[in-house]
């Protein structure tokens, strides 16, 4: 029974954890490429006064965003998913 | 492409070139001679002994991933179009992680050398089996013809080496490396090699920053004045004219990565879940950073490559093609020394990649179609020959098929095997591992259909029906197959599934809850205690 309750946190806490970090990846990826799709012309207003457009910065943004989830996904997974693997293999 | 070596270069470049090369292959042979000692079972073949550390392997995951194909064609597609190889990055970078949040862990818990072993875990293993190792096998050597063309091509160009010679070079060593050090040569080998890529690929980038006071302003401004196109090149362009194909581009790049079998088998050199996340980590950092390098280069080459004569044919088109940006802006920042530099790299990456690949093909082969299917029960002993035969077999195919495509258009192969990759080899992973109500006939049927209806709407699209085949127009108007194929997959493995109301397919649902739990835990029992 123990185990049960156990496991059954561990997938709460994982859905916790995966699901917004899974939003916050896929729906941007999508935007961008649904800008690319139907308004490429928007990607292409420059940042004020420069060469530099908006279509780039967002680009650079998103490789960011990737970063940042993947590292927040370790770091959240060490902090609360590991434990509970560890209590449930004892 | 005589002009490249004797005009505006001198010989030099083929010496450092050499040298560079000759150094990584006596340090990659001697690798490999270490690791034959360490490579005595199957296990270990495949999986180096599953004591590959998270950032080891994270830096070989990216090895894997940083083809030289990826690194001279996402700089070469900068070079021509500015922000569209970007699309191509962000796509190629997305897919980690998706990898990361849904795929790496279930897949060490349940797997012991490749993604076959996961969607086989509760399903009937023979049928699965095949199709999962027809999966790994078309994408494979889709991947690997792709490689020894560019690299043949490529080597020619660099070295000075007749195109078939390259290809037995490419071929041999790469046959040594994987049958005798198997996975823990290959993994070293793609360390080495992505440290090189990246110490490379940094430098060329460092210099030329370093030539606009490392302003992106001024540099972004430099690139705008000097192409063609102007501040087209800021905003997307001629890659994608159409929403369809922005989808299933989008789509296959995503999904792609998470279904490639030389990617998956690297989560089984670490030791358990924790590392396979930090390798996913370790690699999404160092492969982003790899895209954002490219992206400088590329534009880059725009500056300082495209209207300096010394790269330019007398027709104003730049020597050897597009792909060679990145090489030509090596010696304009860095003159022969860092050209031959980034030749020997570009001639290790080939090498690296070629070997990882024909690694995860001998697999297929031995673990998947032999142990399992055709000698069921097969003993460690049989089944490490197989796999060297194997390994052999794979490694002369790719030599005669780089040879018999030299002067075909390869390009299209990677689109497919990502394509492949995301239509067969993702939804069955994927869905093997979440989803309760899968059942055999489901997997074959939609796994089967997606496979089929890939490579079908590749040959009758605009690629192959009209630009490899002299059609008038397409049959299949779209270049990019994943949205129609992943949608049939999908649909067939649903549909077959819920309606499969067999004892078999019964058996099968019950299994899920062990499984699911040792996908989650990699405990190695059930959930007990009722």
């Amino acid at each position: 029974m123990r185990n049960e309750d156990l496991f059954k946190r561990l997938i709460d806490t994982k859905k916790r954890i995966i699901r917004p970090l899974l939003f916050l990846t896929v729906i941007p990826y999508l935007a961008f490429i649904y800008v690319i799709a139907f308004y490429p012309n928007y990607f292409s207003n420059m940042l004020l006064n420069s060469n530099v457009s908006i279509g780039i910065i967002l680009g650079f943004l998103l490789i960011i965003v990737i970063w940042i989830v993947t590292l927040l996904y370790v770091y959240l997974a060490n902090k609360h998913i590991e434990p509970i693997i560890k209590d449930l293999n004892n | 492409m005589l002009k490249f070596f004797t005009s505006s270069q001198s010989g030099d470049l083929n010496i450092v070139a050499i040298w560079m090369f000759l150094i990584f292959v006596a340090v990659t042979l001697y690798i490999t001679f270490w690791a034959a000692k360490k490579t005595q079972s199957t296990n270990n073949f495949f999986t180096a002994g599953g004591n590959i550390t998270g950032l080891q392997n994270g830096l070989a995951i990216s090895g894997d991933f940083m083809s030289a194909a990826s690194f001279l064609g996402i700089s070469g597609l900068v070079f021509l179009s500015g922000f569209d190889g970007l699309i191509y990055s962000i796509g190629f970078l997305v897919g980690w992680p998706i990898i990361l949040l849904l795929i790496a862990e279930p897949l060490r818990n349940l797997g012991k050398y490749g993604f076959s072993d996961v969607v086989s875990f509760r399903l009937d293993e023979k049928p699965v089996r095949i199709l999962s190792a027809f999966g790994s096998l078309s994408t494979v050597i889709l991947y690997l013809i792709a490689q020894m063309v560019g690299a043949g091509k490529l080597i020619e160009i660099l070295f000075g080496l007749p195109y078939i010679t390259a290809e037995i070079i490419v071929g041999i060593l790469m046959i040594l490396y994987v049958t005798f050090g198997g996975m823990l040569a290959t993994t070293w080998v793609q360390i080495i090699k992505a440290i090189l890529l990246l110490s490379g690929a940094t430098i060329i980038a460092v210099l030329v920053l370093n030539q606009f006071d490392f302003s992106f302003n001024q540099f972004f401004d430099a690139a705008v004045n000097t192409h063609d196109n102007g501040a087209a090149i800021m905003a997307p362009g001629g890659l994608i004219t159409d929403p369809v194909s922005a989808i299933s581009l989008g789509l296959a790049l995503m999904f792609g990565t998470a279904g490639l079998p030389h990617i998956l088998m690297r989560f089984f050199t670490v030791s358990d879940a924790k590392q396979a996340r930090r390798s996913v980590a370790f690699a999404t950092g160092f492969i982003g950073y790899f895209y954002i390098l490219t992206f400088i280069i590329g534009f880059g080459a725009i500056i300082l490559v495209s209207n300096n004569p010394a790269y330019l044919s007398d027709s104003g088109n730049i020597l050897g093609n597009n792909n060679m940006a990145a090489i030509h802006l090596a010696h304009a920042v860095g003159g022969n020394i860092l050209l031959g530099f980034i030749s020997a790299v570009a001639f290790a990456t080939i090498l690296a990649v070629v070997s990882g690949l024909t690694l995860a093909g001998a697999s297929a082969i031995s673990h998947d179609l032999y142990a399992n299917v055709i000698n069921k029960g097969a003993n460690d002993k049989s089944q490490m020959v197989v796999s060297k035969i194997a390994t052999i077999g794979l490694g002369l195919m790719a030599i005669i098929l780089g040879i018999i495509f030299e002067e075909q258009n390869v390009a299209f192969m990677v689109g497919l095997a990502f394509a492949i990759a995301a239509s067969t080899n993702f939804p069955i992973l994927f869905l093997s591992i979440y989803w309760k109500r899968v059942t055999t006939r489901g997997v074959i049927t939609g796994g089967s259909a997606g496979l089929i209806s890939c490579i079908i709407l590749v040959i009758f699209g605009p690629i192959v029906w009209v630009d490899i085949l002299n059609n008038a127009q397409a049959i299949f108007p779209y270049k990019y197959p994943a949205l129609f194929s992943m949608t049939i997959t999908f649909f067939g493995i649903w549909f077959f599934s819920i309606t499969d109301n067999s004892l078999k397919a019964a058996k099968e649902k019950a299994l899920f809850e062990n499984q699911y739990f040792r996908a989650q835990t990699g405990i190695n029992k059930g959930l007990i205690n009722h």
